[in-house]
């Protein structure tokens, strides 16, 4: 981690050939500072899956080749989606047998987030280059992963900027770094064998670091009192740093092209006291103890509540960037759902049921995860010419038959059930030794699952609306694969076709996370997976008994309405 | 409560001499808390489904032929005679003629207790930490017994499943159930009860395969005094049995809707 003060004669970058100042300062990179809300399971993560070392008695940072990763324990406002940092890179030998193991590894609690391209691919052949593909942390921080042998391990940093050229030279300029081109192909900055990459941000300004997964880079500058100085007098200010050092090395702040927050440390400098506090916090958020049946299963039991989750939408909508919503926007969003379900009932109904109370609304942007983009894989013909159908209007239903199995009360479909609506969202699980019972408030369907393991699936004709499920433990997750649907309650198109494949974990005293992943190869040439969570309400909650077919008044007034209808039409035309 | 306990105890164990002199095999599956353990798939047996009180065979719709004919049957009705109050008794007989269009099995209604338990279909018991659900085979139907509320707590809704409490008795669960919508038959010959039905169940084993399931039936306003059913609930035994989802809604849909479907023109 040796300072290079080398100052770098004027040069030309890009085609534009746009020209640097003189630079009397150079800094290295020194750590990539990351908010991770259990930094223990970070460390873990960064060490298993990219090679990166612990430190001893330090067990908020690993260390990936000359750089540190520095994880905090501190709420963050989302991944580095749509910021300044499009994400960082490390360098493997043999890429393709990388991509396999971390494929492997799933998208579970803190498992992979594989991006792939859109023919499907995992990981591609960039000409001249090296092969890339991307994946995401648990925690929203973009990772491409290539295969450089010439830099193996921490290989770049890539900027999203809205004007590259300038990025390059305000970093070239305030801190230093060699100005040369990776592989002949990329202008860049080389900080002691790391690159500084900048791409151009693909649509309007990018989104502040600070506060988002990837908080900040830092650099390191051999004195910060001096650095500032000179950084004075390029009208670059530094913010001092209010938390206390755990040495007597100082941290600064500056605020880079394209709202890109960026540490400045003396060397040495080993991250801040962590206050008695947040360490308890710390604490409270290692890896929870999820409690066992008394036969000795993992105990999913209880009434959980879907309320939470209910108005996220499956698909991250276009033009959001955040990775989480505010808690305003995430209650305003939940209330502009209820409207728009329910706007025939009074208020007092729809907010409570038998007078509960609602848990806080979900600040999660869309539900699904994988792709990490938040959106459905490209669907096949037949999955387009389905979604094509659903945009027809039919007009007036006929008969039962035109109408949604949910407003016929037969039954929602998988795994459309296990989502939230307006109400009666309840959830009740009881377990018997090696079966799962989990029975949904709305419409009142019960499914029981065997975890045994090893029962084979029903034969390929006895197929149920809600498909035939066979669970198994996968330590403290049930994780169930659902066939043999009938495909007459099909879920955007996938139903006889689909394996459904849920995962249940309790993440915390409190919560339940829901994944379900859905492969339908004859709708979406990919499979892909979704998630929300259910909050523990046994204390005040009671599912009561939907018995929606018995009650199902709704039905004969849409029926008998469409024949007023029509009747009237005919007078009319008979005029 | 001291004193009370001793005699309860010296009757449990002369209980249970008197089973074993009998040479019945009291050899039951346990729970992990040591109580009887009732998981597993359940089904009665035999023709309360079409009346709970004796019956000679009879005939049904005429195009169904034998398929449709009512099977002959001994009742579950300890005694065989329903206390019915006079009016009742009458509604009895009105709704036995309605009953291909009244009753609640026929659209597919919600069963109610107890006549999920001797539906024709299989059932099965969830025996939890602090609840026992029982999922029934006929139109989504459940219960959840709630074994860790004290007292029976009035039920927050009528509903046609009601609400049950459960506990133990020595080795019986003892379930008491109401909150009923008054809305249920007991059978397809119209038995019934109102929405002041309270039934008490108990289930206790007869050995590892097989249930004694009783239910004492209490309606000030229909019956003249409480009276019980009585039957047994066998195991279902086949390899891989499960419950099979029976979603009969759809199968009533000609029945309930074809009035209001669209007519050919012509």
């Amino acid at each position: 981690m040796q300072s290079k003060n080398v100052a770098y004669a004027i040069l030309s970058v890009g085609a534009a050939g746009a020209t640097l100042p003189i630079v009397t300062l150079a800094a290295d990179y020194h750590h990539v500072h990351i908010l991770a809300p259990s930094p223990i399971e970070a460390v873990g993560w960064y060490s298993e899956h990219l090679d990166c070392d612990p430190i001893a008695d330090r067990g908020d940072v690993v260390r990936c080749a000359d750089i540190e990763i520095v994880f905090v324990a501190q709420p963050t406002l989302g991944g580095t989606q749509g910021t300044g940092v499009n994400h960082i890179a490390f360098s493997f030998r043999d890429l393709s047998a990388k991509m396999e193991q971390l494929e492997a590894v799933g998208v579970r609690g803190s498992g992979v987030r594989l991006q792939r391209f859109e023919d499907g691919a995992l990981y591609r052949d960039l000409a001249g280059l090296y092969q890339q593909g991307f994946i995401f942390d648990p925690w929203g921080t973009r990772i491409e992963l290539i295969e450089d042998r010439d830099h193996l391990g921490f290989h770049h940093v890539h900027l999203s900027s809205v004007d590259p050229e300038a990025t390059l030279a305000w970093y070239q300029n305030v801190l230093g770094g060699e100005l040369t081109r990776l592989k002949g192909q990329i202008d860049g900055l080389l900080f002691d064998g790391v690159w500084l990459l900048v791409a151009q941000h693909e649509s309007g300004s990018p989104a502040p670091t600070e506060g988002r997964t990837l908080d900040h880079l830092g650099f390191v500058v051999p004195d910060l009192a001096e650095a500032s100085a000179e950084w004075d007098s390029q009208g670059v200010v530094v913010q001092d740093d209010s938390a206390p050092s755990r040495n007597d090395a100082q941290r600064g702040y500056l605020t880079g092209p394209d709202g890109v927050r960026l540490a400045v440390v003396e060397p040495g400098w080993v991250g801040v006291m962590i206050e008695q506090g947040e360490a308890l916090a710390m604490r409270a958020l290692e890896p929870y103890t999820v409690p066992l049946t008394p036969w000795g299963e993992p105990d999913l039991q209880g009434v959980w509540s879907g309320d939470a989750a209910h108005s996220i939408p499956l698909e991250r909508p276009t033009a959001e960037e955040a990775e989480a919503l505010t808690p305003e926007e995430a209650a305003a969003r939940r209330e502009r759902g209820t409207l728009n379900s329910i706007w025939g009932y009074e208020r007092e109904w729809r907010d409570t049921t038998l007078g509960y109370a609602k848990s806080a609304p979900s600040r999660q942007v869309a539900l699904v995860i994988d792709p990490p983009d938040g959106r459905l894989p490209p669907m096949t013909p037949k999955g387009e010419a389905f979604a094509a159908a659903e945009r027809v209007d039919g007009g007036l239903p006929a008969g039962p038959e035109d109408l949604s199995t949910w407003v016929r009360c037969i039954t929602r479909g998988l795994p459309r059930l296990m989502r939230a609506g307006v109400y009666n969202n309840g959830l009740q699980i009881v377990q018997g030794p090696g079966y799962v019972a989990v029975q949904k408030e709305m419409i009142h369907e019960t499914r029981v699952i065997p975890t045994d393991g090893n029962r084979p699936h029903l034969g390929a004709d006895l197929k149920q609306w809600l498909g035939d499920p066979r669970g198994y433990w996968d330590g403290d997750t049930l994780v169930v694969e659902v066939t043999n649907f009938n495909g007459k309650a099909p879920y955007l198109g996938a139903g006889e076709d689909m394996t459904l494949v849920e995962r249940y974990t309790r993440i915390g005293p409190d919560t339940l996370e829901y994944q379900f992943t859905v492969d339908d190869p004859t709708i979406w040439v990919s499979p892909w997976t979704a998630r929300f969570n259910f909050q523990k309400d046994d204390d005040q909650y009671e599912l009561v008994e939907y018995a929606c077919h018995e009650g199902n008044y709704g039905l004969t007034n849409i029926l008998s309405g469409a024949r007023a209808t029509e009747q009237a039409a005919d007078g009319d035309s008979n005029q | 409560m001291q004193k009370a306990r001793a005699p309860a105890i010296l009757f449990m164990i002369l209980a249970l001499v008197a089973v074993t002199v009998s040479g019945q095999s009291l050899e039951i599956p346990r729970a992990w808390d040591d109580r009887p353990d009732l998981n597993g798939i359940w089904q009665a047996i035999g023709t309360a489904h079409w009346d709970i009180q004796d019956h000679p065979a009879g005939g049904g719709p005429p195009e169904m032929g034998a398929i449709g004919a009512i099977p002959p049957g001994q009742g579950v009705v300890v005694g065989n005679e329903i206390p019915y109050q006079p009016w009742a008794l009458e509604q009895k007989q009105q709704n036995f003629e309605n009953r291909y269009t009244e009753d609640p099995e026929i659209k597919c209604y919600l069963p109610g207790v107890p006549r999920a338990t001797y539906l024709p279909y299989p059932f099965q018991i969830l025996q939890g930490t602090n609840k026992i659900m029982m999922v029934y085979g006929f139109a989504e139907a459940s219960r959840t017994i709630h074994m860790d509320k004290e007292n029976p707590e009035p039920a927050p809704i009528d509903s046609w499943m009601g609400r049950s409490h459960g506990r133990w008795e020595g080795d019986t669960l003892v379930v008491d159930a109401a909150g009923f919508n008054g809305q249920s038959w007991f059978d397809r010959a119209g038995n019934f009860a109102s929405d002041t039905l309270h039934v008490i169940e108990r289930y206790t084993h007869l050995g590892r395969d097989a249930l004694m399931y009783e239910a004492t039936i209490e309606d000030p306003n229909v019956f003249t005094r409480p009276w019980t059913i009585r039957m047994p609930l066998y195991r279902r035994l086949e390899e891989g049995a499960q419950v099979l989802e029976f979603k009969c809604v759809e199968f009533t849909e000609s029945m309930l809707y074809d009035h209001l479907r669209r007519q050919p023109t012509g």
